[in-house]
């Protein structure tokens, strides 16, 4: 028996629509999460150089360009914590059928934008 | 049970785990990731922050490792490759949590 799996066929061979368009977002924003978890281990051990040296950490942070690192994560979680709880009710037998993916799917997009706000807007104490 | 179902089983698993920690960690770091060294400092050494963002490592790591070798199984074509890539990817999922953690248990003001 060969020992060669078939590969997935690539991704440019379909159509879009929206159910693939979640599914290669959520591969993608899962390794970019991964990464961006590693840069917080990185920033957690920056904190054993010691609070002179975390200043130049800090203003990074506090600067625009840090400012929009923290937003993009917030939306790459909040797209993943959506997408994953997707694939849960999947797991469990629901949510299959066309019209019911469609509408999880759009949820998972323009869901994951609005917890991106209200997740910004309430740790910053603004409401 | 077969290897493909356990990996299935330990996937979901670290999932349903690793949702609400996400959302705790994340709403966390937006409250307190330009704050000053001390506020930092003190997020991360004390409970439930520190077991939380501990758990939070551990989990994250083994659920991408998981996840990412999928990835390799469907697009990596050379099974030499892939075997590298793989090992790698397993010592990475181990030792970068395991150094946060390290570090975040010895965190002092």
């Amino acid at each position: 028996m060969s020992k060669e799996n078939p590969l997935s066929p690539h991704i440019q061979i379909y159509s879009w629509n929206i159910s693939s368009l979640i599914s290669i977002s959520h591969r993608i924003i899962g390794v970019i999460n991964i990464v961006a978890l590693t840069l917080v281990c990185l920033w957690i051990a920056l904190l054993l150089l010691g609070e002179t040296n975390y200043e130049y950490i800090k203003f990074f942070l506090q600067s625009f360009l840090g400012k929009f690192l923290i937003l993009g994560l917030t939306w790459s979680f909040s797209f993943q914590i959506l997408s994953e709880i997707r694939h849960l009710f999947w797991d469990f037998g629901y949510g299959f059928e066309l019209i019911t993916s469609k509408i999880t799917g759009l949820i998972v997009i323009f869901g994951s934008i609005v917890l991106t706000i209200l997740i910004y807007l309430s740790s910053k104490q603004i409401f | 049970m077969i290897n493909a179902t356990k990996k299935w089983m330990f996937l979901k698993v670290s999932s349903i785990i690793l949702v609400p920690l996400m959302a705790w960690f994340i709403i966390n770091l937006v409250s307190v990731y330009d704050k000053s060294y001390v506020d930092v400092i003190i997020f991360f050494s004390t409970q439930p922050s520190k077991f939380l963002t501990s758990l939070l490592m551990i989990v994250a790591f083994f659920y991408s490792s998981l996840s990412i070798s999928e990835i390799f199984e469907d697009y990596i074509h050379d099974e030499k490759v892939k075997s590298v890539a793989n090992k790698a990817l397993t010592i990475f999922a181990i030792i970068i949590p395991l150094i946060t953690i390290i570090i975040i248990f010895n965190l002092t003001l």
